[in-house]
């Protein structure tokens, strides 16, 4: 039996997300830090749950800031366990759920800062408080190497070989982000995006183009993660985390990854099948991550909606037409909140906000009437394969 | 306790050296040996003496068996294109001109299945150069260092599918 299709899952329902918070996004490098983002949105999480600093004995973010310069610039006076694991963002869920529900810490107050970075745009160059700062990811330094964003692109050209598609199928997915993000008014861009604007824009690594890859973006998103029983006595419907797994194959490296029908992806899904409690056909709103539009065609394909290079297809067979977006089923949106395409790149922590917001029925005009339950396919396919089945209580 | 298998390895040059002839690559106790092969035009991949595996990229135990007998070993330098990619920009790196779109290859290598390396493709229209086609291994100079390529197999015949 695969290890991956083992169903102990003791935390399950068991640990809650209490609230969430984002500052909203910008594509350009403003006048501020990275820490100013994630204290801004860890005091919106802590008020929006009824909470002070000194409730909080858990610190878990990304990498930037650090969980102990949080903790110094939010005056908490004590913490019981910490952690900042790597991006993308169900790593810091994964700590949080372990923390929480092994009794590391009973409130956690978990974080994620996007920052333009040199790593993520050039245009961070021009700011110089911005080019010592490197953390978050890193791309190859010599054009020969795959290591980094150019193993999407690298992955993308075998799919098309594969399976005979178009960037028109990837153009779908940004259209759809674009679509929802003007519905949100944290997301960075909001203009209306047509398929000739996306074939039109400017060609990065072919056959990925500028629409392809997140907009670096400055920003952040907070939550504050406690066991389900004590959510109850907070202000808002607490989130279940119902599963939450991160995949991963023997061989997780951009060169050797077996093939496009073997990385992590397939893991994550056999994983939170097994763990969880339900999965595609009894989900109100999807969250397939998208920091690269390849990435989404993947996950649709291998969560089940449809077979190996049929995600082009099945996009357009359930697209809206009146919405420009996808509607699965003429129901289900895809990452309503605009994704890492248009709100911005949040490495999922985005995904899980806005899941969250919808689960709490807080979502404003893009609130799904009645959402109870969420899957977020969050990362890539190497070593950053994860996801997470959320639901309310009922 | 994994043996110092760079003892068994040609060191010509000092580690500091070696780190100065190529900037930016990672260089490490696992790795240098690979890099010690491109200042001889040698490519060598990591293979087990114990079982036979090949891997990539450089480490210090073999994946399969565990085994640390782990030998650099050179290549036959033929292979089949797996992915390929144009970079329309990139690093800032001496001959490389990105207004042709730069080609980026990962190549199968013939020794074993799933056995990948990533370079460019040299002397070949980016019109031919597309998944499946062959290729072989050769060598062009980088900042006084050469430095592993491909060259595309006869072009007129047609890629076969991999």
């Amino acid at each position: 039996m695969s290890v991956a299709a083992s169903s102990r899952n003791t935390a399950k329902d068991q640990v809650a997300i209490a609230s969430a918070a984002t500052t909203g996004f910008t594509a350009a490098n403003t006048n501020r830090s990275q820490l100013s983002y994630a204290a801004e949105a860890c005091v919106a999480a802590l008020r929006a749950a009824g909470l002070t600093a000194a409730d909080v004995d858990g610190i878990i973010g990304s990498a930037n800031p650090s969980a102990p310069d949080l903790q110094q610039a939010l005056g908490i006076p004590a913490v019981t366990y910490f952690a900042n694991p790597p991006i993308p963002f169900i790593n810091q869920l994964a700590a949080a759920v372990g923390a929480v529900h092994s009794g590391l810490c009973n409130v956690a107050l978990v974080y994620h800062a996007s920052y333009r970075l040199p790593w993520n745009t050039g245009s961070a160059w021009k700011d110089p408080f911005r080019r010592g700062g490197m953390s978050g990811g890193a791309t190859a330094a010599v054009p020969e190497s795959v290591f980094g964003s150019p193993g999407y692109t690298a992955w993308a050209s075998r799919y098309l070989h594969e399976f005979g598609g178009s960037r028109e199928d990837f153009g779908l997915v940004a259209i759809n982000d674009r679509s929802n993000a003007a519905r949100n008014p944290g997301a960075a861009l909001r203009e209306p995006l047509t398929m000739e604007g996306y074939l039109a824009a400017r060609m990065i690594r072919y056959p990925l183009c500028m629409l392809d890859m997140d907009v670096a973006v400055d920003g952040g998103d907070a939550f504050v993660i406690t066991t389900t029983e004590r959510a109850r006595d907070m202000p808002l419907e607490p989130v279940l985390i119902n599963a939450v797994t991160l995949g991963m194959t023997g061989t997780p490296s951009e060169t050797q990854t077996p093939s496009l029908r073997e990385h992590g992806q397939q893991i994550v899904v056999e994983s939170l099948k097994a763990r969880g409690d339900f999965w595609i056909d009894d989900c109100d709103v999807y969250f397939p991550y998208d920091g690269f539009s390849i990435i989404t065609l993947n996950w649709f394909e291998n969560a089940g909606y449809c077979g190996p290079g049929e995600a082009g297809d099945f996009l357009r067979k359930h697209w809206d037409a009146a919405s420009n977006r996808v509607l699965i089923n003429g129901r289900v949106p895809v990452n309503p909140h605009g994704g890492s395409l248009s709100e911005g790149a949040s490495q999922g922590s985005g995904h899980v906000r806005e899941a969250v917001h919808q689960l709490q029925g807080s979502a404003g005009e893009r609130q799904v009437a009645g959402a109870k339950r969420a899957i977020v396919t969050a990362g890539g396919f190497f070593f950053n394969a994860q996801g997470a089945t959320l639901r309310t209580q009922d | 306790m994994a043996p110092d298998i760079s003892a068994d390895i040609p060191v010509g040059i000092s580690d500091e050296e070696l780190v100065s002839r190529f900037p930016g690559y990672p260089l490490d106790h696992d790795t240098a040996a690979r890099y010690r092969g491109w200042l001889d035009r040698v490519m060598l991949i990591d293979r087990c003496a114990t079982c036979g595996t090949w891997h990539e990229p450089p480490g210090p135990i073999c994946p399969k068996c565990w085994s640390t007998d782990i030998v650099p070993t050179p290549i036959a330098g033929t292979g089949t294109i797996h992915l390929a990619i144009f970079l329309h920009q990139g690093p800032p790196v001496e001959g490389v001109d990105y207004s042709t779109p730069y080609p980026v290859v990962v190549v199968e290598l013939d020794e074993q299945p799933s056995l990948r390396v990533s370079s460019t493709v040299v002397g070949a229209d980016n019109a031919d150069i597309v998944i499946g086609q062959r290729v072989h291994l050769d060598w062009i100079e980088r900042r006084g260092a050469p430095m592993p390529v491909f060259r595309l197999d006869d072009v007129s015949s047609s890629p076969v599918a991999s």
